[in-house]
């Protein structure tokens, strides 16, 4: 999937990803993707909840193995 | 409108120093107004230099989660609180239990304001999300 940015936050237990993608998100431009990469089991309602709470657009998730990758475009 | 969350928070423990911070975070993040409100017990967290402790028998074992949480990248209440500040998340401490603690403006932790508690459940009123810890 195409992307702008990624963040990492591979390791980071809830609610640091949230957290983490929020500051990242401020930094974007509108139209923008970021791709988020997280190894955190709630993150995998948690990103949806956010997005839909936000305004962003979640525009796809794949998971490899115990990862996954989320794809969030900015409003 | 921005939606609003206020959180009561009652006791001292570590464990209820982390679940406000948690929480009031991941509103922060979600884009909603925080207010905490620290009453009773709860005010020693908002004092400078406090270091909590596991409830009762259990507060033998607060190195041990600490050491546990910094192992699993999960930050301790100190880092959470800086964390909450930066996000906007409001404290308050009780201007009432300030009185009965004995605990002055000057004690508090920087960025904590004082608050009565018909100016907490005016903000409580129309906020979403009410929680009591």
């Amino acid at each position: 999937m195409n992307k702008d940015t990624t963040l990492d936050t591979l390791g980071q237990s809830c609610p640091m990803p949230i957290v983490m993608m929020a500051r990242k998100v401020k930094e974007m431009k509108s139209g923008q993707v970021l791709e988020i990469l997280s190894d955190d089991i709630g993150a995998k309602d948690d990103m949806p909840a956010w997005c839909s709470r936000t305004g962003n657009q979640l525009i796809g998730t794949e998971q490899e193995g115990k990862i996954f990758k989320f794809y969030v475009k900015i409003k | 409108m921005t939606e609003k969350m206020c959180i009561v928070v009652s006791e001292g423990s570590f464990d209820k120093a982390m679940m406000p911070l948690m929480l009031g975070t991941t509103g922060a993040s979600m884009g909603m107004e925080v207010h905490v409100f620290y009453t009773f017990f709860g005010l020693k967290l908002m004092k400078k230099g406090n270091k909590p402790k596991l409830p009762g028998m259990m507060s033998l074992f607060t190195g041990m989660i600490r050491k546990k949480m910094v192992k699993n990248k999960i930050p301790l209440p100190e880092e959470m609180m800086k964390t909450a500040l930066d996000l906007g998340v409001n404290f308050y401490a009780c201007s009432t239990s300030m009185t009965i603690m004995g605990v002055t403006e000057a004690d508090l932790q920087k960025g904590v304001k004082v608050l009565g508690a018909s100016a907490f459940l005016n903000m409580a009123a129309d906020a979403k999300v009410n929680l009591f810890i």
